[in-house]
């Protein structure tokens, strides 16, 4: 699904350059569950950025979903975040001052589908992530967990093969981290390879594979150390230790 | 795509009234300056007969002395190309033999008392202009009640009129009031047409004396002339002294002095070429009886070079309307900076877009419509401010009926409008599309 080689990224001022990228090489399977964790500054973000074709890469190559992606036009990046990648953000990114329906109607209108499929998409992104009822809501009189289900919801509507999910539930209490894990592992296990960044290491255990990144690099590849289990007659997951 | 930014914009809009506000109150007071004063200097320059502007002629003879060249009157032309505003009477009726133009007329105004029936209104004394009965076809002059008089009506001359809207209402209460007839001077004249309501910004036919000033009240049939010696009351000029003259009769048959204006309808360029030999032909016969001592020297002038020639755009209107294109250039590129830092702002919502799967091109399109929301919104706005001050200005201006938005005026305020939006939105919709999509989505 995604293979990158020895990307370099350099943010450069006047007075220093930061080397936020060094030589990083990884690749992901489709229907891959992965999390990426390592400290602040290590370079997970710019990671992300550069996987969802939100920032360029100063040297390397990238492959996604079988496509170089190196030397594209703005146009065609555009439509590839549009059709192959979700993105779910630590503070969500909810266009405060549309409704609910709108802010998940935002991708389908980028991509120029009809009004009819998009109203279909939409439904059925709410219903699966239990916000039906809050069609006409505003972001601000949803609560946090309500609010990344919505921006999850955008991403189901779209229908995307790859979610670059950036912190998901950095702004969430206990419960509702359990419960937007819960929806990507269900959203994982229906075939959609899932690159989560994290700081959490329950939440990255529970990913099929663990990155590290340490200084611009991926140091570490760790195997899947939790097996799960999912009961398709229940929302229960069975973990097991490796 | 178009409707989605048309909503997203008018959603911005609302974000922000006091900012919408003020975006708008700025396109508003640009267009309604910069409106008011274009419709103003289009009163004086546009197309003063459509479709015939370069068909119809001045004619101007150089009938002067020897040694007395014309000083160049109200004209811009150099003085070694001076020549008489008008011509003589002589001359005017021998130019009426001339078979060359499809139409023509000598005209001139003169003033007469009119009786109207005592019960309806007391007499009164208009300007009268005379002309041919090819007069009224050659300036599109429109009828409301019957027409022009016939050319029959010339050869004899019959003792009909033509007269005007007001004057129709004033002595006929606004009826139909062909065959009706009136008595002017001490004369009975049968009324031929009525013209419908018609102020032309400029008097195009006679634009020797105050070209403002509104078209006459009543028209009747130059050859009169020949048998009622109507005195001019426009401008005169001579150069020749003339001892053995004593009567008006004596003095419109024999004299040099120049009051009549002249007009020829010529359909193309070859007819223009065949008056003009007829001219020199008839200059070169008239210096055979000791007239035009000077070179042959005619002009035959169309009324937009002629407006041109003697300066009656007023310099004041040229120059104000100017000023007020740079007023609304100076207001849109106050707006800039205003809806730079709206846009910028916005900046996490681009980001957010961006990621979502909207180009570059989607963000700049966005927020140009938002701006062209804010030019149309703002150019409705001044264009019914700008009606209004053309309504004031219109009440201390001699033609004020003339000055009016019309079509053509409100196609060019709808397009300053847009172009003021985009002036003022595009480098800050560039601006907003270039940020970097990744910029911000942490930071939200």
């Amino acid at each position: 699904m995604l293979e990158m080689k020895n990307i370099k990224k350099i943010y450069r001022t006047e007075a220093i350059e930061t080397h936020a990228l060094e030589d990083l090489s990884l690749s992901v399977g489709a229907g891959e569950f992965v999390s990426v964790t390592g400290p602040s500054g290590s370079g997970k973000t710019t990671f992300l950025n550069i996987a969802g074709l939100l920032d360029t890469f100063d040297s390397g190559s990238y492959t996604l979903d079988g496509r170089d992606v190196s030397r594209l036009s703005d146009k065609e990046m555009s439509q590839i975040r549009n059709r192959t990648i979700g993105f779910v953000f630590q503070s969500f990114n909810l266009i405060p001052d549309l409704s609910v329906f709108d802010n998940v109607d935002v991708p389908l209108r980028y991509r120029g589908l009809g009004a009819s499929d998009r109203k279909q998409r939409i439904e059925k992104a709410l219903d699966m992530v239990g916000l039906s009822a809050r069609l006409r809501h505003l972001p601000s009189q949803l609560s946090g967990g309500q609010q990344q289900r919505v921006a999850i919801a955008r991403v189901l509507a779209g229908d995307p093969k790859l979610i670059l999910a950036d912190e998901p539930t950095g702004n969430l209490d206990s419960v509702m981290t359990r419960e937007i894990m819960d929806l990507l592992e269900r959203i994982n296990e229906s075939g959609t390879t899932i690159v989560m960044d994290t700081h959490s290491p329950e939440c990255a255990e529970r990913a099929h594979r663990q990155l590290h990144v340490f200084d611009g690099r991926v140091v570490d590849v760790e195997r899947p150390r939790v097996t799960l289990a999912h009961d398709r007659n229940s929302t229960s997951l069975t973990a097991s230790l490796s | 795509m178009f409707g989605y930014h048309l909503k997203t914009a008018l959603k911005s809009l609302r974000r922000n009234p006091i900012l919408t506000a003020l975006l708008i109150g700025g396109i508003a007071l640009g267009i309604c300056v910069s409106t008011a004063f274009v419709t103003l200097r289009h009163m004086y320059t546009q197309d003063p007969l459509p479709g015939k502007s370069d068909k119809v002629f001045y004619v101007r003879l150089d009938s002067r002395g020897k040694d007395s060249p014309f000083g160049g009157g109200i004209s811009s032309l150099s003085s070694n190309m001076a020549i008489p505003d008008q011509i003589t009477f002589r001359d005017a009726q021998n130019l009426l033999h001339s078979p060359v133009p499809v139409r023509q007329s000598a005209t001139y105004i003169t003033r007469v008392f009119v009786y109207p029936d005592p019960k309806v209104a007391r007499p009164f004394q208009p300007d009268i202009r005379l002309c041919s009965a090819d007069f009224f076809d050659m300036f599109k002059m429109p009828f409301q009640y019957g027409g022009p008089w016939t050319k029959a009506n010339d050869a004899k001359p019959d003792q009909v009129v033509v007269i005007d809207d007001a004057t129709n209402r004033k002595l006929f209460g606004g009826d139909n009031s062909v065959g009706k007839e009136i008595r002017i001077g001490t004369r009975q004249f049968k009324i031929a047409g009525v013209l419908a309501p018609w102020r032309p910004a400029l008097r195009l036919f006679d634009l020797t004396r105050n070209p403002a000033g509104a078209p006459e009240p009543l028209y009747i049939p130059f050859n009169l002339h020949n048998t009622i010696p109507y005195q001019s009351f426009g401008n005169n000029s001579g150069w020749k002294r003339q001892p053995d003259v004593t009567t008006y009769e004596q003095l419109i048959a024999t004299s040099e002095r120049t009051f009549i204006q002249y007009w020829v309808e010529l359909p193309d360029p070859k007819a223009v070429g065949a008056y003009g030999d007829w001219l020199t032909g008839y200059i070169n016969d008239q210096k055979k009886i000791g007239r035009f001592e000077r070179p042959v020297y005619y002009r035959l002038t169309t009324i937009p070079d002629l407006i041109q020639e003697w300066n009656l755009t007023p310099t004041g209107v040229r120059a104000m309307s100017v000023v007020s294109l740079l007023f609304l250039a100076v207001c849109s590129v106050n707006l800039v900076g205003i809806l730079l830092g709206k846009f910028l702002a916005r900046i996490p919502e681009v980001s957010v877009r961006r990621a979502l799967g909207a180009s570059r091109a989607d963000i700049f399109w966005q927020h140009v419509i938002e701006c062209e929301l804010i030019g149309v919104i703002g150019g409705i706005l001044g264009i019914a401010l700008s009606a209004g001050i053309l309504a004031l200005l219109a009440r201390f201006m001699q033609n004020g009926e003339a000055l009016r938005l019309d079509g053509e005026m409100l196609i060019t305020a709808t397009f300053l409008s847009l172009v003021a939006g985009a002036v003022a939105g595009v480098y800050p919709a560039w601006r907003a599309a270039s940020v970097a999509p990744a910029m911000q989505l942490k930071l939200q």
